[in-house]
């Protein structure tokens, strides 16, 4: 029995997710290497506010059965206000929680879709984007047949503000929602809110600000019905009364999750999901090596059986040649090296350590698997993006070159000696994985005329060491995951001035540049969905090339592995985790 | 009258060639005895050569590496592994070459033999260190304990009880992120006090059953007669503790070395395999910890350490096994 980490055990793959959904595809099945721009104009691909119910079932499919997921992660938690990690918005969103809106795989283009869920269009905006109204579905009921009310809604909303009660979930109503500065939630305010308004089936949401991704930002689980008389901050998320095909039967926290059939789900209320096996039985905290050998050897329940940690290296060769058992494919996210502008002040000093990186040796000893688990690249959006362009902001490094020369050379103009210039990074010294990338790391930097120190941590507080101000650390290493598919959800989370000096440090590299604020204000005030999306893109695009705030350590690609009787498990490149919404046993 | 015995002439004496002689007495002393039935005992003998070559291997290990023509952990990534984070060299899936004669690691391309060698080592200076800090504590502790009466025994059992109730992996879990907490910002400190935490965990956890062990039979023995004539004599307590007392109690004391010492070897691997042992210095336990998940793709690399945890600990064992037997004056072989 292997007790690698004690406590929370996160595959160190996803150790960096730190932001959940987002991310419409770009049409790549496999490696996403996108050679040139990927334009603006894939966004009206990625919605269908046409879809219609039921959903298709595909003639293969058989009828009950049960599925078993297999995962070394643990959830931090299943309250549909507070989730936010991939792993539980992708288990409630797909299987057990509806929101107003959803995404949903789309066979032909291998990608995901923005269509309605509980509401009856992907809503309506007004002229000016700062109020969205949705309409509820009739015939909407919970798992107890009591009906789904507008009212439901429109609590959920309020609850969502309850940040302290609820921590960890999405923050974007504060910033953008009415009074979302002011409202501190049902449990402490009350509950008058003036930013949703109820009539009839219709929620009307106002906004203090142009907020042009709403429809995106509702098919997160916070937008679900949650009935009030219900509803128990401390203990919801033990058991969150279902709208969707499934529903809890027994959820004991850190380890397992029991779903079995809502009966009170109508599929042709619901154009996104299908309800073909009986039950789910989540296994979390489970050991790698273990998990993986039993399904790759198949035998009796491991047929039904899958995982969505990304595959180790040892496991990948002997499935990759069973294709048909393994689903590869893009994850929305982003890992960096943020460098802390306040400590590392010499755009030259910043721009040598993006020459210095060891990409592929750091990669390779820390298990990954370039252009599987890795994916090189320069911009800090992802690809997929709307409005994304691709550049070089040093040119020659489309990142995975190492050029220890080039580093010295930019070192030796900004006029530090071989060996001066400190660099201190944390790892966790109870993560194999960590110490060897680290040593590759050091080595790395070493040759290309720094000095590095790295700092130890263990697994359990490297995240809180991470955002300590009063670390002597000057680069983290961090990631972010678009919430929904456009710049909007990256880069007025993580690179606003605002947010420098927060609690939790959410600007990890300290990021504060006037002529870069105001244009995320101009580009969040003042222009349309249409105009923004390529905005960003060269927003991007102008920060890494004139300030270089951060390396780019590589996109994130899924590689998961399932039984031979697992049907309709692709690759959600929203979450990076399996269409659960879609999947079936065959026959 | 008869002869003088002053006139018998020494020729008149003379003895049968037939009468059987006497042998001279040649006095042995307990200890030469056992050694003597140790070197008739084969497997002790074979058992003893392994535990030396291990030894030697340990000392030498720097030297031995250069010798085979492999340097510890400068594996490179990029050139050594293929796209799968596979060797592209050696085991699995290439023949055996000189280059790497027990094959490179995955994921990182370190040399595999190398890590055995500084493996060997680390395995050992944890066993042998460990079981001598110990076994002295216990002993000591167990002959004051045996002897004294009153608080002082009473204080001895007490403090003897309250480590006995600690519980050793959850006390090993414990020390390890504070050790990281406070020295984390300077890698070489963190280093040699992670190891220092290791040896004292071992030794501070273990010493307490050889202590109980010794004071029984130090109780026991304290009423004899020789100890009582001594006290009597007026022989200071020092000298009847280390010179009376503890020539008897060398077998519990011999059985516990050679118990202790396969087993802090086989607690230093399992410690890595859980997370807590040495990083950044070499042992089998880690290699065991990674190689785990490559034991179908790639299985020298789990055997090579295994193996070698295996060996060493089966040699001991049998070793401590035989010295128990020859050293016990009852034993008939």
């Amino acid at each position: 029995m292997r007790m690698k980490k004690p406590g929370v055990v996160i595959a160190a793959a996803a150790l960096m997710t730190l932001a959940a959904c987002g991310g419409g595809g770009g049409g790549s099945s496999s490696t996403p290497n996108s050679n040139g721009k990927i334009e603006g104009g894939n966004a009206g691909s990625f919605k269908d506010p046409n879809a219609k119910a039921p959903a298709p079932v595909p003639s293969n499919a058989a009828q009950g059965g049960t599925f078993t997921v297999l995962t070394n992660q643990v959830p931090s938690t299943l309250d549909p206000t507070q989730a936010y990690y991939v792993d539980s918005t992708a288990i409630l969103s797909d299987l057990v929680l509806r929101s107003l809106t959803q995404y949903s795989y789309n066979e032909k283009t291998n990608d995901m879709q923005l269509i309605p869920d509980m509401a009856t269009d992907l809503g309506r905006p007004s002229s000016d984007n700062k109020s969205w109204t949705f309409t509820l579905r009739s015939g909407l009921k919970y798992e107890d047949g009591t009906p789904v009310t507008a009212k439901d809604i429109a609590y959920a909303v309020k609850r969502s503000f309850a940040i302290k009660e609820l921590p960890d979930g999405p923050t974007y109503q504060t910033t953008f929602f009415l009074d979302g500065d002011k409202y501190k939630g049902p449990f402490k305010d009350g509950n008058n809110y003036a930013g949703v308004v109820t009539k009839g089936n219709d929620v009307t949401i106002k906004m203090r600000r142009p907020f042009t991704d709403m429809d995106y930002y509702a098919s997160f689980p916070a937008f679900t019905a949650i009935p009030q008389s219900k509803d128990n901050p401390q203990t919801y998320g033990k058991h969150p009364v279902a709208t969707g095909p499934y529903k809890f039967a027994d959820y004991k926290p850190g380890s397992e999750l029991k779903l079995v059939k809502n009966d009170q789900w109508d599929p042709n209320t619901d154009p996104g999901r299908i309800q073909a096996v009986d039950g789910w039985d989540f296994k979390f905290g489970q050991d790698t090596a273990k998990l993986e050998n039993i399904i790759i050897n198949d035998q009796g329940s491991a047929q039904t059986t899958l995982t969505y940690d990304n595959v180790s290296a040892s496991s990948y060769r002997q499935i990759a040649s069973d294709k048909a058992r393994l689903v590869t494919g893009t994850s929305p996210c982003t890992y960096m090296w943020f460098i802390d502008m306040t400590k590392i002040t010499d755009l030259k000093v910043r721009q040598a350590l993006g020459w210095a990186y060891p990409y592929q040796a750091a990669w390779k000893a820390g298990g990954e698997i370039q252009g599987v688990t890795r994916v090189p690249g320069t911009a800090i959006l992802p690809p997929g993006t709307a409005g994304r362009v691709d550049y070089q902001a040093l040119p020659g490094q489309d990142g995975s070159k190492t050029d220890p020369a080039k580093s010295k050379e930019l070192l030796k103009a900004a006029g530090y000696k071989p060996g001066q210039y400190e660099i201190k990074f944390l790892f966790a010294t109870d993560d194999d994985l960590s110490v060897q990338a680290k040593d590759q790391i050091v080595k790395g930097l070493t040759a290309g005329g720094f000095k590095a120190t790295p700092i130890a941590s263990t697994s359990e507080t490297i995240r809180t060491d991470r955002t300590d101000p009063k670390s002597p650390i000057n680069v983290r290493s961090s990631g972010w995951c678009s919430d929904w598919p456009t710049g909007g959800s990256w880069f007025p989370a993580q690179w606003s001035g605002d947010l420098v000096g927060v609690e939790g440090m959410p600007n990890p590299s300290n990021f504060k540049e006037k002529d870069m604020d105001a244009e995320q204000n101009r580009i969040l005030d003042t222009l349309s969905p249409e105009k923004a999306a390529p905005a960003w893109g060269q927003f991007d695009k102008t920060m890494e090339t004139k300030y270089y705030p951060a390396v780019n350590t590589g996109y994130s690609g899924t590689a998961m592995i399932h039984g031979s009787k697992v049907g309709g498990m692709a690759n959600d490149n929203v979450r990076g985790m399996p269409t659960f919404a879609r999947m079936y046993i065959t026959k | 009258m008869g002869i003088s015995p002053a006139e018998l002439s020494e020729t008149d004496i003379h003895e049968d060639p037939n009468t059987p002689v006497k042998a001279a007495v040649a006095g042995r002393s307990p200890t030469q005895i056992a050694l003597s039935r140790l070197r008739a005992d084969k497997i002790a003998v074979v058992c003893l050569v392994v535990v030396v070559i291990y030894v030697l291997i340990a000392i030498f290990a720097p030297l031995l590496t250069d010798l085979f023509g492999v340097q510890l952990h400068q594996g490179d990534p990029v050139k050594d592994l293929d796209a799968t984070n596979f060797p592209l060299y050696g085991p699995p899936d290439h023949g055996f070459t000189w280059k790497a004669p027990l094959g490179i690691a995955p994921n990182t391309g370190n040399d595999n033999l190398a890590d055995w060698l500084y493996g060997a080592r680390t395995s050992l200076i944890v066993a042998t260190i460990s079981t001598a800090a110990s076994t002295l504590i216990g002993v000591v502790v167990g002959l004051i304990a045996g002897f004294s009466t009153g608080w002082v025994d009473r204080l001895i059992n007490f403090i003897v009880d309250v480590f006995l109730s600690l519980p050793f992996i959850l006390v090993a879990l414990a020390v390890a992120p504070i050790i990281v907490i406070r020295f984390g910002q300077s890698p070489g400190k963190l280093v040699f006090w992670q190891f220092t935490a290791l040896l004292l965990v071992l030794s501070l956890l273990t010493w307490m059953t050889l202590a109980r062990l010794v004071r029984g039979e130090v109780l026991s023995l304290r009423e004899r007669e020789f100890v009582q004539a001594a006290r009597v004599i007026g022989v200071p307590t020092r000298r009847i503790l280390f010179k009376e007392l503890l020539p008897n109690l060398l077998a519990p004391i011999i059985v516990s070395i050679s118990l202790g010492l396969p087993a802090f070897v086989t607690a230093e691997a399992g410690l890595a395999y859980l997370g807590i042992g040495v990083v950044g210095v070499p042992s089998w336990g880690q290699t065991i910890n990674r190689a785990v998940t490559f034991f179908d793709s790639y299985p020298l690399y789990l055997y090579a350490p295994v193996f070698g945890v295996l060996i060493l600990v089966m040699a001991l064992n049998l070793l401590g096994d035989a010295v128990r037997d020859a050293f016990d004056p009852k034993t008939r072989r």
